[in-house]
C-alpha cells in the first residue's frame, strides 16, 4: 500500500477544456480542483484518483495503478459513475449540480458547479469556539434545514438516498444558500485494508441500519442523519454513534441539557429523527418538513432542580468517559 | 424511433408500495418493465426492484443499439431476474423467498414483443379497439378461459411468479407490427382489479395519455376505497402525432453507444462486472445524456 498520497495536477494544467486553478480538497476517492472553463466560468472538477489504489508522482499527469489493484480500481469507478448518474438527474438549488463528465489522463473527471462558502462543519466549529449558550440560533437552524430538506426531498423523489449526510457535506454558500454535496460516498467505498468493499458510514450520523447495510434502509436513514446534523448544530458536537447508543442511549440526556435553550419542539424533532427504530422516525422528508415548519408558539421547558442535580451527578461519574468522547468527536469533525 | 410515455404509481391503502416500473432505451430500442412485488412473502419491493434492475442491465448489454433476438432476450432476462431474486434470498439466508410478477415489452423496428409472468397486464389499443391483452397466470383466469364459473375463486392466487422455488411460467408474445398512434398500457392488478377492460380501452382511446392514465388511476383508487391496492401504470404511445412536452421521447438524436434508463439501482448491482474501456465510455456518454436531458427539462 502506498503511504504517499497521489500528487494533484499542477495549476494551469488543462484537462477536457478546463484549466486548473488550484486544488480545493482531496479525499479517499480523489481530488477536487477549482478550474475555469473556456469562457472563464469557475467550476469544481472532481478527479477519480483513489489514494489507496493509485499513485502519481508530482508533476505527472497519468496515475499509476499496480496490476493487482486494477480490477478494484475499475470497480471504484462504478461508484464514481453512480454519483454522476445520481446528480445528472437532479436540478435543484439545494443539491450540487453536475455539468459535465469526461475521460482523460486514463481516469475520469466530473465537472460541478463551484460553490463559494464553507461547509456547515466549519461553521459549527467556529460557532462553538465562541462558547456561547447556543451554537446557532433556532431560526437559523430551522431555515437552514428547511432548504436542505427541499433538496433531499427531490433526491428521494428520484428514488435515491444520499447515505452520507453530515455537516461536512452541507455547504453554506457566501450568498446564503445551503447545498447538499458529495453523493460519491453514498454507495460503497473501497476499503484501504484489503480487496473488498465495505459499507461506508460516518459515525454519529449513520443510522443503525447503515451498519447492517440491509434493505431496511430508506428515506428514514437519511432522516436519521438530518436529525444528527441538527443535533450537532445545537450542541456543537456530533451525537454518539449508533452502536454506542444501542448499548446505552444517552441521547435524551444530552438533549435535556439543551432544554430552555432551544424550544421543546426542536428538541423533540431531533429525538424523533434519531429514533433507533427506523419505523419510529419520520417516514418521509415531507413529514419532517411539516413538523419543522410548524411555526407555533415555541415553548421552553426549563430543567427542574432534581433534573439538574441528576445531570451534574451524571457528568461527575462519566467525566473521563465523556472527555474521551469529546476528543473523539473532535477528530470526527476533522 | 419515437414514442411518448407516461408512468404513474400510487400507493393505495397498503402499508407499502411494492410496485416498480421503468423504461430504458437506446437509439433503436425501447424497454418497458413493470413488476408488482408480492405480499404474503418477504421483501416484495426488493423482488420487484431486482427484477427491474436485471432487465435494465441485460438490456444495456443487449441493445447495441438494437436487441437482435428480442424473444430470446426477454426470456433470458426474465430467467436471470428470477435467479437474482433466488440468489438474493439465499445470500441472506431467508426462509421464504421474495416474489414478484413481471410484464416487460421491447419496441424496436416498428415491432413489439412482450413477456409476462403473473397478473400484471399489458393492453394494446389501436383505433379505440382492444387488440390484445395478456392473460393472467391466475387460477381465476385459467378457469374463466376454460369457461367455468369463477365467482368462488380468489383472483389474487397466482400459479406462477418470479422468485418462487418453482421455475417461472412465462408467456412470450409478438412480434406485433406497431402502427402510429398505437397505445400500450402496462399495469399492476391495482388497476384492473376495479377498472374494467372496456373502461381502460375507452379512456385510452378518448384522451391523450397524460390525461387518460391519471384518470384511470384516480378511478381505481376511488373504487378501491381505503383498502385499495397500489395502482401502477406505465403507458406509451407509438410515434405520437403531436408532440407532448413532458412525455415525448425521440431516440433519433442520441448517439450510438448511449443507453438511457429510468431504472435506478437501489440495491447492489446484480451484474457486477469489470468496467472495460467500452463500459467506461458508455457510462460517460450516458451521464452526459442524462445531464443534457435534465438541463432540457429545466429550460
Amino acid at each position: 500500500m502506498s503511504k504517499v498520497k497521489p500528487a494533484p495536477l499542477p495549476p494551469d494544467t488543462v484537462i477536457g477544456g478546463y484549466r486548473i486553478v488550484r486544488k480545493l480538497a482531496a479525499g479517499g476517492f480523489g481530488v477536487v480542483y477549482l478550474a475555469v472553463d473556456t469562457e472563464g466560468q469557475q467550476v469544481a472538477v472532481k478527479e477519480y484518483l483513489p489514494s489507496s489504489l493509485a499513485t502519481r508522482g508530482p508533476g505527472e499527469l497519468l496515475p499509476q495503478v499496480q496490476p493487482e489493484k486494477l480490477s478494484l480500481y475499475r470497480l471504484g469507478l462504478k461508484s464514481f459513475f453512480e454519483e454522476g448518474r445520481a446528480l445528472a438527474q437532479i436540478s435543484h438549488a439545494s443539491v450540487v449540480s453536475v455539468l459535465n463528465f469526461f475521460r482523460e489522463n486514463e481516469t475520469v473527471y466530473m465537472v460541478m458547479n463551484y460553490l463559494e462558502g464553507a461547509s456547515l462543519q466549519e461553521f459549527i466549529i467556529t460557532a462553538r469556539e465562541l462558547k456561547k449558550e447556543k451554537v446557532f440560533r433556532e431560526s437559523t437552524i430551522r431555515s437552514l434545514y428547511d432548504e436542505i430538506l427541499r433538496g433531499l426531498r427531490i433526491v428521494h423523489q428520484h428514488k435515491m438516498l444520499h447515505l452520507d449526510i453530515k455537516p461536512a457535506n452541507i455547504f453554506v454558500t457566501d450568498d446564503n444558500r445551503s447545498v447538499l454535496i458529495d453523493f460519491g460516498a453514498a454507495r460503497e467505498v473501497l476499503s484501504k485494508e484489503g480487496n473488498f468493499i465495505r459499507p461506508m458510514y460516518t459515525p454519529g450520523f449513520a443510522a443503525p441500519e447503515m451498519y447492517r447495510r440491509d434493505s431496511s434502509m430508506g428515506p428514514w436513514t437519511d432522516i436519521y442523519a438530518i436529525g444528527a446534523c441538527i443535533y450537532a448544530s445545537m450542541q456543537g458536537y456530533p451525537p454518539n454513534d449508533a452502536p454506542q447508543r444501542l448499548e446505552k442511549d444517552r441521547l435524551s440526556l444530552s438533549l435535556s441539557r439543551l432544554r430552555g435553550v432551544y424550544s421543546d419542539n426542536l428538541i423533540e424533532v431531533v429525538e424523533w429523527c434519531m429514533s433507533l427504530d427506523p419505523l419510529s422516525r419520520p417516514q418521509s422528508v415531507f413529514a419532517l418538513q411539516k413538523e419543522l415548519s410548524r411555526e407555533t408558539e415555541r415553548s421552553y421547558t426549563k430543567l427542574t432542580v432534581a433534573e439538574k442535580m441528576r445531570l451534574q451527578f451524571d457528568s461527575m461519574v462519566s467525566d473521563n468517559k465523556k472527555s474521551a468522547h469529546r476528543t473523539d468527536a473532535g477528530t470526527k469533525f476533522r | 424511433m419515437k414514442f411518448s410515455v407516461y408512468q404513474i404509481s400510487r400507493q393505495g391503502g397498503r402499508e407499502r408500495n411494492e410496485d416498480r416500473m421503468g423504461y430504458a432505451y437506446t437509439r433503436e430500442s425501447g424497454l418497458f418493465v413493470l413488476a408488482d412485488g408480492m405480499g404474503g412473502h418477504p421483501e416484495g419491493a426488493m423482488a420487484a426492484q431486482l427484477a427491474l434492475q436485471t432487465f435494465s442491465a441485460y438490456f444495456q448489454k443487449a441493445a447495441n443499439p438494437a436487441v437482435r433476438e428480442v424473444p430470446e432476450f426477454l426470456n433470458s432476462a426474465l430467467m436471470a431476474a428470477h435467479h437474482q431474486i433466488i440468489r438474493y434470498a439465499a445470500e441472506k439466508g431467508m426462509l421464504d423467498t421474495p416474489r414478484t410478477t413481471l410484464v416487460a415489452a421491447v419496441m424496436e423496428r416498428n415491432q413489439m414483443h412482450w413477456v409476462h409472468c403473473g397478473d400484471s397486464r399489458l393492453y394494446i389499443v389501436r383505433d379505440g379497439e382492444l387488440l390484445a391483452r395478456t392473460r393472467d397466470h391466475s387460477y381465476m383466469e385459467q378457469e374463466a378461459h376454460l369457461g367455468r364459473a369463477t365467482d368462488h375463486i380468489n383472483r389474487n392466487i397466482l400459479f406462477t411468479c418470479l422468485g418462487s422455488p418453482a421455475k417461472p411460467v412465462l408467456d412470450l408474445s409478438g412480434p406485433m407490427q406497431l402502427v402510429q398512434g398505437d397505445r400500450v398500457l402496462m399495469c399492476s392488478d391495482g388497476l384492473w382489479g376495479t377498472v374494467t377492460d372496456a373502461e381502460i380501452v375507452s379512456e385510452l382511446a378518448r384522451r391523450p395519455l397524460e390525461q387518460a392514465v391519471p384518470e384511470l388511476v384516480a378511478m381505481a383508487l376511488k373504487r378501491g376505497g381505503p383498502r385499495c391496492d397500489n395502482v401502477t401504470v406505465l403507458a406509451m404511445e407509438w410515434e405520437t402525432a403531436e408532440e407532448f412536452q413532458a412525455t415525448c421521447v425521440s431516440t433519433e438524436d442520441i448517439d450510438d453507444g448511449v443507453f438511457a434508463s429510468t431504472i435506478q439501482s437501489g440495491v447492489p448491482d446484480p451484474t457486477i462486472e469489470d468496467m472495460d474501456d467500452k463500459a467506461i465510455e458508455r457510462s460517460i456518454a450516458e451521464i452526459n445524456e442524462a445531464i443534457r436531458r435534465t438541463a432540457e427539462r429545466n429550460s
